[in-house]
């Protein structure tokens, strides 16, 4: 890039370094920059400026794991992207990351990336150079046009997945110079909810929910803490309308109707489990039980033809549920409906998602926790278009085939019959940075860049535009390049060549596909360019010049646009005939098949990280291989148990999985997870797990055009096989009676403070015996530590100094399970594989315990779940720290548990004497598994453990120690309370934990665990006194007291 | 003082019938230190060759790291420390019968004491292996040992392990040392019948022992004294060992009646490897004459005792698991006899608790074959004693999220038989090497030779 | 037999008779003793009579026994804890000297030292082990013979020879003691 680029860098690092410091408190240094010049990572010749050796430069970009597309801070040492934090300032995800943007970074530096363009010869590729390719494909496409070429004559058609509205814009201009058709296709996608939003309200925008204004939150399977339009924004919602306020005791009631609990109804505070495709039924059945006649307009008959009554039939559940369902939209207002998505997409999901739109309607919700905008740039992808793309391919009419940003070869039912007419194309182009099914049968692979390393920009929402940015130089180790600065080139190519005639156009192509003729290739040299231009044309309303308008928004990482007004639309009359009925599903098996994307894999493009791979189920807590989710007692009936490997015969294919029983889904039906079964991906995700989508129908759902996952009907057939599935899971959700996660009753809230008076009392006898929770004094300040008379041993100054602990909101966690990606990148947590985790030697420095208690005790589907993120406790008598025969584990005068790995000989007695199990053993050089160049991800600033030593959280000391430093640079002042924020907190979307020094009255983390909720597990039965505090999950049903 | 001839006579506690001089004691037992026969030259063979096993496969596992084994989490603890805790045990009777049995002047000990304390001294070298076997970082085990380093770093002398490294090092010296100095006046008597190369080596071991009365006044008080040191050592090493497991909070090991527990547990499995060590010796080396059921019948006595406090103990633990009524215990303890374990804990009832209930019958205790089976059962019992409060107990711990199921792997199982080869291996030489029966103490009991069949008196 | 090795009257020679009996070996030694001999016995076991008539008393072992129990228990005491304070780290909140699992370290060490240093005294007392070779020395002592060795020199010899002869001995032989 030019010269005064970097120049404009450098002024703009002084300025942010004052800024951000204040800002965010991180230290982070939020460049306004990419540092696209460095030519070699290590060592340096000359140094950029904007980087300091030992020192973390931070860039703000846009995370593109998803079509959410959350803000990122991306933390860089020595030019290399380590790790990677929720943007607290970005206007939709505020702050927060899920596991699967953590697990970008293995994409980033995934060993599987190509190293250059791939050309086909016979079975194989060759690398090639780039001006090769791109003239390659520029001559295929001249070619495929030419009418005097009678062989492989043919229309040019572009698959686009989701990407950025510039890059949109330029694969339309792409298409347009080529006179070709785009289709656009992404595996999950909430077409359904758009086509109901055009039909309800003419606009084809998601709405968009605010799910932390209601206080009744209704899901119709909707899993918007799995995967969703908006995970981490969504998850932040939810833990804001049900965490409980300590002082009014509020708290948002969340009911889930579905046929199985994802880890969305899981957290659900009710779980009314519907049939399958009853959604609709349901929705209206409310609407008409509370709907003034002229609130639902239009739809005023179609609610008569519905009564609860006739919704709990279909639903196949009792009608007091309906009734007080209903009850509820009217007297807990403001409430909130969720319509299905993509794991309840059946052959109505439109009409359902049109009738929860309707119910929201009716209950006055929109404009109020649901917003309908004006039309986004975002392009609606559908299974539809694709349907004739792939009928001109197989009838041969296609000539050049250009797959971007998308696998369809894989995550397409075999049904459709895509690979067949994909294979038919003369010539496939792919621009797959790394193999994938698609790019398998390619002919030309261009692979892109990762989005860290190249330039884009995402409109989450109206109103908000958001630039990607660079962060670091292309990983040195593959040859990339940009896919918009490819088309570029390959538009110049193209219109360097005299024009040829305009081809006919394809089928289902937009009406009058431009010729070459018509269209110009775009002026812009490069992609960057081609950004800045589109920007400049949006940031008209600017009062600041372009430059310093666009520095702001890298340095922010997003411009903000007056939205567009999102008055409360009329709803306007259905243009086309809708069954709200229950669909009828193929075949004639017993159980409904229930595919959904998974929290971990999405629709497949995560299977080859690592992490996502051995990262535990939220639901299930499996790792690396597939399981079919079946209620015990419908196992029960068949004489199935536990990691049975069946044959699970859908009309359209079969499979071969193991069963993992699960009590959080109907009896009739059974549950299987996209993502995995890859074949030819890379090493993480080839061979593991099955394909769940071969089981699906090939014909899209009508109108919207999207894939079904909930269509057909399944048989069993035992193999008489059986495996012991990879789990963490010691005792199948089971806690034995033991106040591990235990949860109190809202009503109880108030009441239960006189025990937590005690429970105060108890705390300070604690103190006086050397507990370290501060007692304030008279005056109000902690007192000393430890008290005179003290029985524990501590040091001399124990009592100056912080003391650092955590707290940890049960009642907000939803068990997302971003905190345990998060402690694996900034810790180096390796991974260890299937067969060392089925023997139980996962590495997991903090996990997140799933424990079924019952709503009923009576009724096994009535599930109360609770979670519980299990990290190192700390403990101030640290059962392991005596047991240690060379102190290679002792407790430092700051109260944290500090495991000295080069210290440790490896006796394991240590982990033996954890009741917590929180201390993982090296029992291997599992790093030595870790390929370039994967292993750059590793922070410099902790060490990579040795075979055969003890590991555990160290409460990120390297961050607490980073703190102190500055601080003590800065003229020895204190640090400040949310200066030292660990990986967990930092990326924890619900902010359900809190990290601080407990003996500062007025930190955050004291103030929270003055909460009657407070409770620390085992402590009462083994006095360990953990730094670490959690706080009930608060119920609004009665819970066992043995659970106290 | 004065003594007469029936005191002299009466000294001979144990009636030798075939044993009329004294040096017929050197003739029989010294005989087994000549040139050993095709049976030896076998079982020495298949010893050396378990140890190659055991090297190899410890060596596997250094490279490889301790993955090999199948140990996990939640059990970091598995064959390993199960063997080694197996081994300390077997290492007691040894001391127990030379030492305890000396000071209370027990007439049988004479003629098995020497080959007692042989295995314990082999006992101690094979179970000091397996703590370095098991951890992590073999390659830093010194550190537990107090030296000073450049930066002072002591060992944690609050760890349980340190005092497990304390108490072992000085049961093998103290027990090595007892050992050789009961050995010096026998390998005086090898060496002036020896020739050859066992000759010079006899000359150099015996120190130039000559039994002057100098000689055999001081060896008398020093024995007496070692003995009186040996005891208590006896008694609180395997307390120690206990310790390792109950200074820990895991149910199941925390309880306070460990230490008499395990010691119990250790006189019980160290006196049945005992017998059936000397069981074949005796037949090989045609010991009849000094291993006369005799001494088998108060063994087996002694064994009978032990494990009717070892099962007390067993019910005990039992028993205050519920009456604790904490849920942790109770399930801890449950899941012993009716969870993925429940073999391991049948066995150890059956071989410790059930079978030697059958040492309450003389004819048994007379029966030297069915002794010897008996021992076998009980050797396998004790070994599964301390699998399942090792293993059973870290399985099912305080966090249920956490429980885990351990499977031993081919590495672990190969290196526990090595280790019985290892032992052999330096029994099998002690047998050729060094006299395995006490030669001057058996003369001791003997009626000593007489010219005046009348008192020592007449002579003034 | 062997003979004689060193001429009468050498320097200090003396004589040795071996015996088949206990009772003559006793009384020869007694009659020596009160002829005021030195007489010193062999014997191939530990026989009381012969010390008695010898007329030992109790050994100076228990000395050594003692001292080194004494040193061994204070070390074991003293070393935790001074490594404790030397570099005080808390570990499960207990105090940086917690004496309980220190006693056991005073106990093992009480052991370790006490048996060694008897060991050492045992050695050291009875003059082992014996760098110089005995050449006046009957092999069957350790086998079933006792011996009674007197070292005299001209007519003291020879009234101590008349001693040992008187009780029948097996054989007798004179020299120097070591070569």
């Amino acid at each position: 890039m030019s010269r005064d680029l970097a120049e404009r860098h450098d002024g703009i690092l002084r300025r942010d370094f004052l800024k951000v410091v204040g800002v965010t408190g991180a230290g982070a240094t939020i460049a306004g920059c990419s540092t696209g010049d460095v030519e070699r990572l290590l060592p340096y010749v000359v140094a950029p400026e904007e980087i300091t050796p030992g020192v973390a430069t931070w860039y703000t970009t846009v995370c593109r794991g998803c079509a959410a597309e959350c803000g990122m801070w991306v933390r860089t040492r020595e030019g290399r992207a380590v790790k990677i934090e929720g943007n607290p300032t970005h206007p939709v995800s505020q702050g927060g990351i899920c596991s699967r943007g953590h697990a970008t970074l293995q994409h980033l530096y995934n060993p599987d990336r190509f190293h250059g363009p791939m050309i086909r010869e016979g079975d194989t590729f060759r690398q090639g150079t780039w001006d090769e390719a791109e003239r390659l494909l520029a001559a295929r496409l001249r070619r495929a046009a030419s009418p005097t070429n009678t062989v492989d004559r043919g229309d040019v058609v572009v698959i686009a997945g989701h990407t950025g509205p510039t890059m949109s814009g330029l694969i339309d201009q792409f298409v347009a110079v080529l006179g070709a058709t785009r289709v656009d296709y992404d595996a999950v996608t909430d077409a359904p909810m758009l086509e109901a939003a055009r039909i309800a309200y003419g606009t084809a925008t998601a709405p968009r929910y605010d799910i932390g204004a209601a206080s009744l939150l209704v899901s119709f399977g909707y899993d918007f803490v799995d995967t969703g339009s908006s995970p981490v924004e969504h998850n932040k919602g939810l833990a804001r309308m049900s965490g409980v306020n300590d002082e009014s005791h509020a708290k948002g009631r969340f009911v889930f109707l579905g046929p199985r609990l994802s880890l969305t109804g899981q957290n659900a505070d009710e779980w009314i489990p519907i049939r399958p495709g009853s959604e609709a039924a349901i929705a209206l059945g409310i609407a008409s039980a509370i709907a003034t006649p002229e609130a639902a307009g239009p739809y005023a008959n179609l609610l008569q033809a519905y009564s609860p009554a006739a919704a709990a039939e279909a639903a196949g559940v009792s009608e007091e549920a309906i009734v007080s369902l209903a009850e509820r939209f009217r007297s807990e207002g403001p409430s909130l409906a969720l319509g299905p998505g993509v794991g309840a997409h059946h052959r109505n999901a439109t009409a359902a998602n049109l009738a929860v739109m309707i119910l929201n309607h009716v209950a006055g919700n929109v404009g109020r926790t649901v917003h309908y905008e004006a039309q986004s740039s975002a392009a609606t992808s559908r299974m539809g278009d694709m349907a004739s793309a792939i009928e001109a391919m197989s009838a041969g009419r296609i000539g050049v085939a250009i797959v971007h940003g998308t696998n369809p070869a894989y995550s397409l039912p075999a049904q459709t019959g895509f690979r067949e007419a994909f294979e038919r194309v003369p010539f496939k182009v792919s621009f797959a940075s790394a193999m994938d099914e698609t790019s398998a049968m390619a002919d030309l692979i261009l692979p892109d860049q990762h989005f860290l390393e190249s330039w884009g920009d995402s409109m989450p929402r109206p109103g908000v535009l958001a630039i990607q940015q660079p962060v670091m130089s292309p990983v040195s180790t593959f040859d990339s390049k940009h896919s918009g600065d490819v088309m570029l080139a390959v538009m110049r190519l193209v219109a360097a060549a005299p024009p040829v005639a305009p081809a006919p156009a394809a089928p289902g192509a937009p009406a009058a596909a431009p010729a070459p003729a018509r269209a110009a290739a775009p002026a812009a040299a490069t992609f960057y360019e081609y950004l800045q231009s589109s920007h400049r044309a949006a940031y008209t309303d600017r009062t600041v010049d372009f430059d310093t308008a666009w520095r702001q928004a890298l340095r922010m990482g997003y411009a903000q646009f007056a939205s567009p007004a999102a008055a409360s639309p009329a709803l306007r009359a259905p243009d086309r005939a809708l069954s709200f009925d229950v669909p009828t599903f193929d075949g004639s098996g017993d159980l409904t098949l229930l595919v959904h994307p998974s929290s971990r894999f999405g629709g497949g493009e995560f299977a080859n990280s690592a992490w996502m791979q051995e990262l535990p189920d939220p639901v299930a807590k499996i790792v690396w291989h597939s399981w079919l989710e079946i209620n015990p007692a419908t196992a029960a009936a068949r004489g199935l148990v536990n990691g049975d490997i069946v044959t699970l015969a859908s009309p359209h294919g079969s499979v071969e999985v193991p069963v993992w029983l699960y009590p959080g889904i109907r009896e009739d039906a059974v549950a299987l997870a996209m993502g995995t079964g890859h074949t030819s991906m890379g090493r993480y995700a080839d061979r593991h797990g099955v394909n769940a989508v071969d089981l699906l129908p090939g014909t899209p759902e009508q109108p919207s055009g999207a894939m079904v996952t909930v269509a057909t009907t399944v048989t069993l057939e035992p193999t008489g096989r059986a495996m012991r599935h990879a789990t963490v899971d010691g005792a199948n959700g089971d806690q034995h009676d033991r106040p591990i996660a235990p949860a109190v009753q809202l009503a109880l809230l108030g009441e239960t403070a006189e025990a937590a008076e005690e429970e105060h009392g108890e705390l300070m006898e604690l103190q006086a015996g050397g507990g370290f929770i501060p007692v304030p004094a008279e005056d109000g300040s902690p007192a000393s530590f430890p008290l005179p008379g003290s029985r524990y041993g501590e040091y001399a100054n124990a009592h100056e100094g912080p003391r650092w602990a955590m707290a940890i909101d049960l009642d907000k966690c939803t068990g997302c399970s971003a905190c345990v990606t998060a402690c694996q990148a900034e810790n180096n947590v390796p991974w260890t594989g299937e067969d060392q985790v089925r023997m139980g030697r996962d590495m997991m420095w903090i996990r997140i315990e799933r424990y079924y208690e019952h709503v009923d005790a009576t009724q096994a589907s009535d599930l109360d779940i609770r979670f519980l993120p299990m990290l190192c406790q700390h403990c101030n008598n640290a059962p392991c720290e005596p047991v240690c025969p060379v102190f290679a584990t002792y407790h430092t005068p700051e109260g944290v548990n500090a495991q000295v790995y080069n210290r440790c000989v490896g006796t394991r007695y240590c982990a033996n004497n954890c009741p917590y199990k929180v201390r993982v053993f090296n029992w291997y050089r599992y790093t030595d598994a870790i390929p370039e160049p994967l292993n750059w991800q590793w922070n410099p600033d902790v060490t990579v453990r040795d075979n055969g030593v003890m590991e555990k959280c160290s409460f990120c000391m390297q961050r607490i120690r980073e703190a102190e430093n500055r601080a003590a640079l800065e003229d020895q002042r204190p640090v400040r309370d949310g200066e030292i924020v660990p990986a967990c907190e930092q990326s924890c979307p619900a902010e359900a934990i809190v990290f601080g020094n407990i003996r500062d009255p007025n930190a955050r983390v004291t103030q929270v665990v003055a909460s009657e909720r407070t409770y620390r597990v085992l402590d009462a039965i083994i006095n360990t006194q953990p730094a670490v505090q959690y706080l009930r999950k608060v119920t609004f049903h009665e819970v066992a007291a043995a659970e106290h | 003082m004065a003594t007469t001839e029936k005191e002299i006579v009466n000294r001979g506690a144990l009636a030798h019938p075939d044993l009329t001089r004294l040096d017929d004691v050197n003739r029989d037992v010294l005989k087994m230190l000549t040139r050993p026969g095709k049976g030896w030259w076998m079982l020495f063979g298949a010893a050396a060759a378990g140890v190659g096993l055991f090297v190899t496969l410890w060596a596997y596992q250094m490279i490889r790291g301790i993955g090999v084994a199948g140990l996990t989490s939640p059990v970091g603890w598995g064959v390993y420390i199960t063997t080694f805790v197996f081994w300390v045990g077997i290492a007691h009777s040894g001391t127990l019968i030379s030492a305890v049995l000396f000071l209370f002047r027990a007439p049988w000990r004479q003629s098995i004491y020497r080959a007692a304390e042989a295995m314990t001294v082999f006992a101690v070298m094979t179970a000091g292996l397996f703590p370095l076997i098991h951890v992590g970082r073999v390659w830093h085990a010194y550190w537990l040992i107090p030296y000073p380093n450049s930066r002072f770093l002591w060992p944690n002398f609050k760890s349980p392990l340190v005092m497990d490294v304390f108490a072992i090092t000085t049961y093998f010296t103290v027990s090595a040392t007892f050992f050789y100095l009961g050995c010096i006046p026998d390998i005086a008597a090898a060496r002036d019948r020896a020739t050859g190369w066992r000759k010079h080596l006899y000359r150099i071991i015996s120190l130039g022992w000559q039994g002057t009365d100098a000689q055999w006044h001081h060896f008398g008080n020093a024995y007496v004294f070692l003995a009186a040191l040996a005891t208590p050592l006896v008694l609180s090493v395997h307390s120690v060992v206990s310790w390792d497991f109950a200074l820990g909070i895991v149910p199941g090991w925390h309880t306070t009646i460990f230490a008499p527990y395990f010691v119990a547990g250790a006189i019980f499995s160290g006196l049945a490897m005992v017998i059936t060590l000397v069981v074949p010796m005796r037949k090989i080396f045609g010991l009849e004459a000094y291993l006369t059921t005799k001494h088998f019948d108060a063994m087996a006595k002694l064994m009978l005792l032990t494990s009717l406090i070892v099962f007390y103990a067993y019910l005990s633990e039992f028993f205050l698991a519920w009456y604790s009524g904490e849920e942790v215990e109770r399930t801890a303890f449950w899941n012993r006899v009716f969870g993925n374990y429940w073999w391991a804990t049948w066995t150890m009832l059956t071989c410790n608790g059930l079978v030697p209930i059958i040492l309450w019958f003389k004819r048994v205790r007379h029966s030297i074959p069915a002794l010897f089976i008996v021992t076998i059962f009980i050797n396998i019992g004790m070994w599964f004693e301390r699998y399942v409060i090792v293993v059973v107990s870290l399985s099912h711990e305080y966090e249920p999220f956490a429980w885990g199921v351990y499977r031993p792997s081919f590495v672990e199982i190969g290196i526990l038989i090595g280790s019985f080869c290892w032992f052999g291996f330096w029994f099998l030489l002690f047998t050729r090497l060094l006299p395995p029966v006490a030669i001057q103490e058996l003369k001791e009991v003997m009626p000593p030779p007489l010219r005046k069949k009348k008192s020592l008196e007449g002579a003034h | 037999m062997s003979t004689a090795v060193s001429s009468p009257g050498g320097q200090n020679s003396g004589v040795l008779a071996s015996y088949e009996y206990l009772d003559s070996t006793v009384d020869a030694i007694e009659h020596l003793r009160k002829a005021g001999f030195k007489p010193q016995a062999y014997a191939p076991y530990p026989d009381h009579h012969i010390e008695h008539a010898l007329g030992y008393g109790r050994s100076p072992v228990r000395v050594w026994t003692l001292c080194g129990g004494l040193t061994g228990a204070a070390t074991g005491l003293a070393f935790p804890t001074w490594t404790s304070l030397d570099w005080p780290l808390v570990v499960g909140g207990k105090p940086i000297v917690s004496i309980p699992p220190y006693v056991i370290f005073t106990f093992e060490l009480m052991v370790l030292f006490g048996a060694l240093s008897t060991i050492i005294g045992i050695f050291v007392l009875s003059r082992l082990p014996a760098i110089k070779p005995a050449v006046l020395y009957d092999p069957e002592f350790t086998a079933g013979r006792y011996g009674v060795y007197v070292e005299a020199d001209g007519a003291r010899l020879d009234e101590a020879r008349k001693i040992l002869k008187a009780q029948e001995p097996i054989e007798m032989r004179e020299g120097a003691k070591h070569a």
